[in-house]
């Protein structure tokens, strides 16, 4: 804590974090002792505690840092545990937080939040599940983004080398609409239960969204995913990323009522997401002259079905759909993380997880 | 009123700089490839530029998981072991 004058006036406490240059451009909560307190008992959290580390930063992450950038950022108490469970998962080695982090990729840090905890702390998952208007969505990635910005060295233009950034590494937080869902939530997809609350973390380069109001089918449907996903810029076709798929609207109907599988989606988009050598040459991502076989030569952009993550949220009406390629290719993997701590759960240790244990 | 300081600095932990060789000549070679695009090509002719003007010998090539991964322990044993100058580091 740094002594100050006595400060009267709201604002000039206001501006006086900005002068410190620890905000992320946008007015902050000042934090008081009580506010601080409040939101490390909530997590049940002593100051000291380590709640991760980014070695190769020697970057070590403890929770009286995380209360303060969460009371800044606009948390209620009671988000706290999310914003510890979702920071274990950058910090995981899967993760390999460095690369994202820092990459001129500028990867937005996409927290999915699965469980009983979305009803109890209002987390949206359903209209403008993305956008502006929740609490809980705005100030949970908000706080994340400035614990990663203030406590783990990840400022921009400094470890933080972003090209152009995208608007989600403000904050990129939503939960996935879990009723009627076509097939198991995305927590119980990656191994754990329907009863636990989890957050899985995501270096996401910007989404598009997938537009289809004319097919009743899953074929058709995914053939666009399969399109957008294999664009000539996107990163993908380096090798193999994640990519995070979120159906909306009456795109979750048509494959809730198709029968299809999630693993059936997965290995069709392995399949027809992919371009010709030719189409790579011809847009320089790849090197050469185009080669009579190159256009017959196929380089497809998935290879394992846990590679795409298959998430729904948003309304229930509307044509609309996104896609949300990974960063990295291979250097950075999801990681699915049960909150421990939550209000209405027992307290457990959490788990870490990073890849699915079935299929 | 106080302000409340959200920052926290990287742990400060002392390294020890293994000593310069005064001489290139006939040394043992490791080349620590972070896997960036081209990064080894780059490193292999560094290494063959290496060889003709000092006679080094490229003694191992690690290859790290991926860029954003550290290097693993078990390699920086080996290259303790193996090597007596290591080059690493590439970018795009």
């Amino acid at each position: 804590m740094i002594p100050l004058e006595a400060v009267e006036d709201p604002q000039k406490l206001i501006e006086a974090y900005y002068d410190a240059g620890w905000t992320d451009g946008l007015p902050v909560v000042p934090p008081t002792d009580a506010s601080v307190e409040a939101m490390l008992a909530a997590g049940g959290f002593r100051g000291d505690e380590v709640i991760g580390e980014i070695a190769g930063r020697n970057q070590v992450v403890v929770a009286d840092k995380v209360a303060i950038n969460a009371v800044m950022a606009g948390c209620k108490p009671e988000y706290l545990p999310v914003v510890v469970a979702a920071l274990k998962g950058l910090c995981h080695p899967d993760f390999a937080y460095h690369g994202p982090a820092s990459s001129t990729g500028g990867s937005a840090m996409v927290l999915i939040v699965n469980g009983p905890i979305v009803r109890a702390l209002g987390v949206n998952s359903g209209n403008n599940a993305f956008g502006q208007g929740h609490r809980p969505n705005a100030t949970i990635g908000r706080a994340v983004r400035l614990v990663m910005m203030n406590a783990m060295n990840t400022r921009p233009g400094f470890l933080d080398r972003a090209t152009l950034g995208n608007p989600g590494k403000y904050a990129f937080c939503f939960a996935e609409h879990e009723d009627d869902h076509p097939w198991e939530p995305l927590h119980v997809s990656r191994g754990l239960r329907a009863e636990d609350s989890a957050v899985t973390v995501y270096a996401s380069n910007s989404l598009y969204q997938v537009y289809n109001q004319l097919a009743a089918a899953p074929e058709p449907l995914l053939r666009c995913f399969a399109d957008a996903l294999s664009n000539l810029g996107v990163p993908n076709m380096k090798g193999f990323n994640q990519s995070l798929l979120v159906l909306a609207g009456e795109h979750t109907e048509i494959m809730r009522t198709s029968g299809w599988s999630r693993r059936r989606v997965q290995e069709f988009l392995i399949e027809h997401t992919r371009r010709t050598v030719a189409d790579f040459k011809r847009a320089a991502r790849l090197p050469g002259e185009v080669e009579p076989a190159d256009a017959t030569t196929w380089r497809r952009l998935f290879e394992r079905p846990e590679d795409i993550l298959i998430v729904c949220a948003g309304g229930r009406a509307g044509s609309w759909s996104a896609c949300l390629p990974g960063w990295g290719n291979k250097w950075t993997r999801a990681i699915t993380t049960v909150i421990a701590g939550g209000p209405e759960m027992a307290p457990r240790p959490p788990v870490a997880r990073a890849a699915p244990a079935k299929p | 009123m106080k302000l409340f300081d959200p920052t926290s600095k990287p742990v400060e932990r002392a390294v020890e700089i293994a000593p310069r060789p005064a001489s290139l000549k006939g040394l043992r070679l490791g080349l620590v490839d972070n896997t960036k695009f081209n990064s080894d090509t780059l490193l292999h002719k560094l290494a063959a530029r290496l060889a003709t003007r000092h006679g080094i010998t490229v003694a191992l090539t690690s290859r790290k998981r991926s860029p954003s991964h550290e290097i693993d322990e078990a390699a920086v044993k080996t290259l303790r072991a193996q090597a007596d100058l290591v080059v690493s580091g590439i970018g795009d």
